[in-house]
């Protein structure tokens, strides 16, 4: 009996400002607390990218292009074009931007990182079809490029799957 | 203007005799507080690439017990204080003067010793450090966290990233009898209050 060669998928773990690709046999992971994954997906192609947003707002600065959510969706869509995806089709998924520190202090950078990644996102319009984003946790998330279905570990909770 | 590598590494190790001082002040108060069963001493003063922070100080997806206190103001910054499971209970269980049930979830009481130790710790630290620079540094009140370590490093780092893709960090580590244990102090430095102790030295 011959049996098929079944393809391993290959983990990609992208860190802080960072922005990966995959296929259907990459599986694209973070681990998330204030920042926001943001996943664009293409169902039909499956194919997908992560962008590890960190702040909100370039503000003209320097940067990778994945630390800021004004400039991270454009990057991730030249990147998805490089590999022959358009712009149209995809879809995004959100997590993260918890606020991880209890005091309240001025570092309470959650919300806004994920305010500023859905108007990235609408402004190209690409629409959000899922998210999990927000509360008090860090996240450990898992995008399966084939499906773009993304697993969200939390502590002390169940996984769930958007 | 671009910092040569030597500005560079003399920053740094400017910055290595600040943190030795204020990591012998802490590990005094730690001797003190656990009848001289622990002691710290300075590990590393490193910059980091953003990217690459979690993974060279193994803070990566791994659950920890955490004790984190803020700096809030001018001068920001954030102190952790991390333990695996294991070493958390065993900390706890030593400052009670009993043992632990690691099977349980963490007792109110356990969980106060750990803070109360993050207390001491950083209150001497940060007394250190405020007297070196002339300036009064304010821990906010200690508190307990169990999650993942990259989650909560990605937050105290934010008053670095700002400015830049490098992460200046300062880690301490922990000895019982001579001997390393799991257990870690990170400490991140806003910008402003790096370069508030830099100035301090020269």
């Amino acid at each position: 009996m011959t049996l098929a060669a079944v393809p391993i998928p290959t983990q990609i773990t992208v860190g802080m400002g960072q922005i990966a690709v995959g296929n259907k046999d990459d599986r694209l992971a973070a681990v998330l607390g204030s920042c926001v994954g943001v996943v664009l997906f293409h169902p039909r192609l499956s194919a997908a990218a992560l962008a590890h947003v960190v702040l909100p707002a370039s503000s003209g600065r320097d940067g990778a292009p994945g630390k800021f959510a004004d400039t991270a969706i454009a990057a991730m869509i030249t990147e998805l074009s490089r590999l022959g995806i358009n712009r149209a089709g995809l879809v995004a998924k959100l997590t993260g931007g918890a606020c991880m520190f209890g005091a309240g202090g001025p570092m309470q950078i959650g919300d806004a990182n994920i305010a500023a990644t859905r108007e990235a996102l609408a402004a190209a319009g690409i629409p959000i079809v899922a998210q999990d984003v927000g509360g008090r946790v860090g996240r450990r998330i898992t995008v399966d490029c084939r499906d773009g279905r993304v697993t969200i570990e939390c502590v002390n909770h169940p996984p769930r799957i958007i | 203007m671009r910092t040569s590598k030597l500005d560079k590494t003399t920053e740094l190790e400017l910055l290595n005799q600040l943190f030795s001082c204020a990591t012998h002040d802490a590990s005094a108060a730690m001797c003190r507080w656990t009848d001289g069963l622990i002691r710290l001493a300075l590990d590393e003063v490193r910059e980091i690439p953003l990217p690459e922070v979690c993974c060279e100080l193994n803070v990566g997806d791994d659950l920890l017990t955490m004790v984190v206190l803020e700096l809030f103001g001018e001068m920001s910054g954030a102190m952790i204080l991390a333990f695996d499971e294991v070493n958390g209970r065993q900390l706890a269980a030593a400052l009670l003067n009993r043992q632990v049930d690691p099977a349980q979830p963490w007792s109110e009481l356990e969980k106060s010793a750990l803070t109360e130790t993050g207390n001491i710790l950083g209150c001497a630290y940060m007394n250190a450090l405020s007297r070196l620079i002339d300036r009064e540094l304010v821990p906010s009140p200690p508190y307990f966290l169990q999650d993942f370590g990259a989650s909560v490093l990605q937050q105290a780092i934010l008053a670095q990233v700002d400015s830049g893709d490098e992460v200046l960090v300062c880690r301490t580590r922990f000895e019982r009898q001579g001997e390393n244990l799991n257990w870690h102090v990170i400490f991140v430095p806003s910008n402003r209050l790096r370069t508030a102790l830099e100035g301090a030295l020269r």
